[in-house]
């Protein structure tokens, strides 16, 4: 193997150290030999990718860029510039967009009427609605859901990924609920459809449980 | 290579969709690995009739769209590993998707099963054009109606004209009481009307509508609907097999006496 | 009800006035062109037209429709066409 093309990781991305002396066909060759060679080690993760070395026009970034998704399950979601300054100023968005995430529990809205099959209410803030979630109807939430009226249909609860975000229903018959990159979804065989109680639905260890709102479940809410 | 079938009616509500859910139920029961895809975008249905509806994490479009693979989108049935779903979406319409995109994804997906069947939407407007894209061949679903036929005729012609090299009709909700009172289309009347081959008659069986409240497809049960659907399965393959004895029967065997029709 | 089915059975049978007005509609449905061919029509028409003269493609309208005869003697179908003209291009030979 020549060392035209030198793979580095870091936290968050791949620099790609590619060598100026070399011509770009040759490059092209190396780079997809390489990642076809490490396809196993990368597994299908999503990662940043800054180039070093050879000068590369746009183009040809993306043209590197297709190569190396042809030749294994990586994604390249973002080109970073392998400079001090822009990194910095990315970490800082980064920052302040989690801190944004953990007031979006603590900040809702209300929603009045009840949501159809086929309709969908997206909202970046925890979310109170006043009436029913019929089948085939959804709500999408970065925070919690509660729904002062049955739930029948999906709910997305934590959808920018927040594992203690919940779900509250004073009738509880979901079709499918998912927090966090968690989904469950009802039984095939629904036995008799139990009494109208409130209860709540939330995450622990990889799970979804659904349980009457007792004081003990109350108490362990994290908001 | 698999083969690409069209479910396709013109008219709504003559069972395109239970049809579907049928045959591909009964070929999967043959050992042949199926994949059922719901092209009925913004009005679904399959789902619920194949009992999978609280499965869907990814749909059609997301699939066309690129945000999720093939194999993330299908869903696996209950009760055969070998049948897949691929659900529509119920937020978008019909213009997520172009022929185009469904040609290529028949084409990846013949790759992977014997049999892809597409459950087109009533109607000879976009859906439809994305439903025939794609397909090899086409099952006409109507009943022994005037405006059912009717339709069935215009979707006979525009199917003709994009080239889909067969076309088969089922004639489904045939009631053999009011035939015999003069007082509905025989099936043989209406192959008559449309010039097409029969390739099975379903009885108006209440069988039907409680497969539809369970969400489990009746193929191969013991009641007509089931039997007929099996046929319809058996004729897909290229077996030949006689027309059932509609005639409301008492015994297990008379059930089995079948008379040639053709 | 019995007398009801036996009223309409001293004619025909609803089967047969079905089938027999189904096979009138369908015929009279083939004949009107279907919208591909209709495309294809209305493109040679354009072709042909736009040789002698300069038309205003946007504006054509093109239909086959069922119109009475003069002498009230039935019905036909005929292509009825709209087509503007912007400009007589120079007469050519």
């Amino acid at each position: 193997m020549n060392d035209t093309v030198v793979i580095k990781g870091s936290k968050s991305g791949i620099i790609l150290v590619l060598s100026p002396d070399a011509s770009y066909e040759t490059l092209k060759k190396d780079v997809a030999a390489k990642f076809q060679a490490s396809a196993s080690f990368w597994g299908a993760a999503s990662k940043a990718i800054s180039f070093k070395g050879y000068e590369l026009s746009d183009e040809q970034k993306n043209e590197i860029i297709d190569i190396i998704q042809n030749n294994c399950q990586l994604s390249i979601v973002c080109i970073m510039e392998d400079d001090p300054l822009v990194e910095s100023a990315f970490r800082k968005s980064i920052e302040d967009h989690a801190i944004k995430d953990k007031d979006i529990s603590n900040t809702g809205q209300f929603y009045k009427g009840n949501l159809r099959s086929g309709q969908v209410l997206d909202v970046e803030t925890s979310i109170i609605i006043i009436g029913d979630i019929k089948p085939g109807a959804k709500v999408i939430s970065k925070g919690n859901v509660i729904i002062l009226g049955s739930l029948k249909g999906n709910v997305y609860a934590g959808a920018s990924g927040n594992p203690n975000a919940f779900v509250v229903a004073l009738d509880m018959h979901p079709v499918q609920i998912r927090i966090a990159d968690t989904i469950a979804r009802s039984p095939d065989n629904p036995g008799k459809s139990s009494k109208y109680e409130t209860k709540i639905a939330f995450l622990e260890d990889g799970n979804i449980y659904i349980e009457p709102l007792d004081k003990d479940v109350i108490s362990d809410i994290r908001l | 290579m698999g083969e690409v079938i069209v479910i396709t009616s013109g008219k709504g509500g003559v069972g395109k969709t239970t049809s579907t859910a049928n045959i591909g139920t009964g070929l999967a029961m043959m050992g042949k690995k199926v994949v059922l895809i719901d092209t009925d975008i913004g009005l679904r249905n399959l789902d619920v009739i194949m009992g999978l509806e609280n499965r869907i994490v990814y749909n059609l479009v997301d699939v066309v769209e690129n945000n999720c693979r093939i194999k993330q989108a299908l869903i696996k049935d209950k009760r055969y590993p070998n049948l897949y779903l691929l659900p529509s979406a119920q937020t978008k319409d019909k213009s997520a998707v172009t022929p185009e995109q469904m040609k290529k994804l028949t084409g990846e997906l013949r790759n992977e099963f014997d049999y892809i069947l597409l459950d087109c939407p009533a109607g000879i407007e976009q859906g439809f054009k994305n439903a025939i894209a794609g397909a090899d061949r086409a099952l006409v679903v109507t009943t022994p109606e005037v405006s059912a036929v009717r339709d069935a005729d215009r979707i006979i012609g525009l199917l003709e004209a994009n080239e889909i090299k067969q076309t088969h009709l089922i004639v489904n909700r045939l009631r053999t009481d009011m035939v015999k009172e003069g007082n509905m289309m025989s099936s043989d009347d209406v192959v008559e009307i449309l010039a097409v081959d029969l390739i099975g008659i379903v009885p108006d069986d209440e069988h039907i509508v409680i497969s539809a409240n369970n969400g489990e497809p009746l193929t191969g049960s013991d009641c007509q609907a089931g039997q007929a659907y099996m046929n319809i399965c058996k004729r897909v393959l290229g077996e030949e097999v006689p027309y059932l004895d509609l005639e409301v029967t008492k015994t297990f065997f008379q059930k089995f006496a079948a008379i040639f029709r053709r | 009800m019995s007398f009801l089915s036996n009223w309409f059975k001293s004619s025909e049978s609803s089967s047969n006035i079905a089938k027999n007005r189904l096979k009138v509609a369908i015929t009279s449905d083939r004949a009107v062109c279907s919208p591909e061919l209709m495309e294809h029509m209305k493109n040679d028409i354009i072709k042909v037209i736009s040789k002698y003269v300069d038309i205003d493609t946007d504006g054509l309208d093109i239909k086959v429709t069922r119109t009475e005869l003069d002498d009230d003697s039935g019905t036909v179908n005929a292509v009825l066409a709209s087509i503007p003209i912007r400009d007589t291009k120079p007469f050519r030979k």
